[in-house]
C-alpha cells in the first residue's frame, strides 16, 4: 500500500497513540515533518500527564475526621464510641470545614462566659499549629501562670462571683482535658489541635478579661 | 498513617476479624466489616483510596478546599450505599464512579447549566471555528512543556474531556475502566481523549503563542527605554 497522506495518518492518530503502528503510517511519519511535530507535541501532552500522575496529594486529616463525624451521625457508623470521642466529635458533628468549626467553638464558649473584649494572647499561635502536642505543656503553664495572677486579684470579690469564676475556670479546664486527651491519642489530628488552642485561647481571654477587670464580675 | 487491626475491637466483629501478614485488613474483609457499620474498616477503605481520589478531585477542580469537600463527598455516598455493594465491579472502580460523578456534578452546578457528557465534550463542535489543521503547528511543545502549563491547559478543557484525560493520562485508568466508570463505549472514551489531547495541544500552543507576544513585547519596551 502506498504510504498514508496527511488526512489518512490523522484519522490513524488515535490508534497511533495507543500503540498500533502500521508501514503506512510509519512511512508517512518518516516523509512530513509537520505530522512529526503533531506526533512529538501528543508524546509530549502524554508524558507530562504521567509524571503529574506520579505526584498523588494526600487530602488533610480533617477531611477524614469530617467524614467520621457524618457516617456517626447519619449512624452508618455502629461501632460504640469511647467517651471522650462521643463528646468530642459530636460537639462538632456535622461542621464540613475546620473554619466553621473554630467559628463553632469560639461561639459557644463565648455565649458560655458572656464574653466580649480585648483578647491577650498568652501564647503564639503559629508556633502551636507548626507544632505537636510538645506545646501543650507550655501553653498550659503559661496559662497557669495567667490563671494564678489573675485569682490573685480576686480577693476583694463577693463569694458569690468568686464561685462563678471558679465554676467557668473549671468548665474550660475540663474542655481543654478532653481536647487534650484527643489530641494525644491522634497527634496528627488538624481538627483536633485547632479546637485545643481554640479551648487556650478561651481560657487565655477569660483570663485577661479577669485580670483587666480587677476580679470577674465587678 | 495507618492503623493496625488485629486487636483494636472488641465483640463479635474482632473475633471474626482477618487481617494480613502486615497485620492491615485486606480491602474486601473491609468491605464486609464496613457492610456491618465497623468504623476500623470505614478509616481502612478510607486510607486505601482517599489519595487516589483526592488526587482526582484537585486535578478535576484545581482547588484544594473544593477537593476536599468532594473527596468527603464522594466517601459519604460511597460509605451510605456500602451495603448495596455485592463486587459486580471492582470496588476501587465503583468508588471512582461515585467520584467523578461527584466531580462532574459539581463542575455542573458551578457552570449553572444541565449538561450532558455529549454537550460537556463538544461544546463548540457546531461553531466549528476551533483550528483543525492538525500539522502546522508553528511551535514544537516537546521541551517546553511542564506540568504547570498543563495543568492551566488542563483547567480550561470542558468537563466530559477533562475527566477522560485525568482517568487515563494522569490517573493510568484503561480505556475498560473509564468506559464503566463514565457509563459509555469503550470507543467512546478512546474518541473522547484523542480529543481531548488535540484539544490541549490547542491550548497549549496559544499559551506558548501568547507568551512569545508577551517576550516581544517586553523586549520592544525595553528597547525603546533604552533609546
Amino acid at each position: 500500500m502506498p504510504p498514508f497522506r496527511c488526512k489518512e495518518f490523522h484519522s490513524y492518530l488515535e490508534p497511533w497513540m495507543n500503540g498500533e503502528r502500521s508501514p503506512e503510517a510509519r512511512a508517512h511519519l518518516r516523509d512530513c515533518p509537520d505530522c512529526r511535530t503533531l506526533v512529538g507535541d501528543l508524546e509530549a501532552i502524554h508524558s507530562s500527564a504521567h509524571d503529574w500522575g506520579l505526584a498523588e496529594a494526600e487530602p488533610p486529616r480533617r477531611v477524614w475526621t469530617a467524614l467520621r463525624a457524618q457516617l456517626e451521625a447519619e449512624k452508618i457508623i455502629r461501632e460504640p464510641r469511647t467517651e471522650t470521642g462521643g463528646w468530642f466529635e459530636a460537639a462538632f458533628r456535622g461542621l464540613r470545614r475546620p473554619a466553621l468549626a473554630g467559628a463553632y467553638v469560639a461561639a459557644v464558649v463565648a455565649v458560655a462566659f458572656g464574653l466580649s473584649g480585648p483578647v491577650t494572647r498568652h501564647f503564639n499561635h503559629q508556633r502551636w499549629l507548626d507544632g505537636t502536642q510538645q506545646f501543650t505543656l507550655p501553653a498550659n503553664a503559661q496559662l497557669t501562670t495567667a490563671e494564678q495572677t489573675a485569682v490573685s486579684s480576686f480577693g476583694e470579690a463577693t463569694p458569690d462571683v468568686t464561685a462563678s469564676l471558679h465554676q467557668n475556670l473549671e468548665i474550660v479546664d475540663n474542655y481543654i482535658t478532653l481536647c487534650e486527651k484527643t489530641v494525644q491519642e491522634d497527634p496528627e489530628n488538624e481538627l483536633a489541635r485547632d479546637y485545643l488552642y481554640g479551648a487556650y485561647q478561651q481560657k487565655a481571654d477569660l483570663l485577661a478579661q479577669i485580670s483587666g477587670r480587677g476580679g470577674y464580675g465587678r | 498513617m495507618h492503623r493496625t487491626y488485629g486487636c483494636v475491637l472488641a465483640g463479635s466483629v474482632a473475633r471474626t476479624r482477618r487481617t494480613d501478614t502486615t497485620g492491615e485488613l485486606p480491602e474486601a474483609e473491609a468491605i464486609r466489616l464496613a457492610q456491618q457499620g465497623d468504623v476500623a474498616a470505614f478509616e481502612r477503605l478510607y486510607h486505601l483510596h482517599s489519595r487516589r481520589v483526592y488526587s482526582l478531585c484537585l486535578r478535576m477542580v484545581g482547588n484544594t478546599a473544593e477537593a476536599e469537600d468532594l473527596t468527603q463527598e464522594a466517601f459519604l455516598q460511597l460509605f451510605r450505599k456500602i451495603a448495596t455493594f455485592r463486587g459486580e465491579s471492582a470496588f476501587s472502580t465503583w468508588l471512582h464512579r461515585l467520584s467523578v460523578n461527584v466531580v462532574l456534578m459539581k463542575l455542573r452546578r458551578k457552570s449553572a447549566t444541565e449538561t450532558s457528557l455529549e454537550e460537556m465534550t463538544e461544546p463548540d463542535e457546531e461553531a466549528g471555528s476551533r483550528r483543525r489543521d492538525f500539522g502546522a503547528a508553528d511551535l514544537q511543545l516537546s521541551g517546553s512543556l511542564d506540568r504547570v502549563n498543563l495543568q492551566r491547559a488542563v483547567e480550561q478543557l470542558p468537563p466530559g474531556y477533562k475527566a477522560v484525560f485525568v482517568l487515563h493520562d494522569v490517573q493510568g485508568f484503561e480505556h475498560n475502566e473509564i468506559a464503566e466508570i463514565m457509563h459509555c463505549s469503550i470507543g467512546n472514551s478512546k474518541s473522547q481523549l484523542h480529543k481531548a489531547r488535540m484539544r490541549l495541544r490547542d491550548l497549549l500552543h496559544e499559551a506558548l503563542r501568547e507568551k512569545a507576544r508577551e517576550e516581544r513585547k517586553a523586549a520592544g519596551t525595553n528597547a525603546g527605554a533604552e533609546d
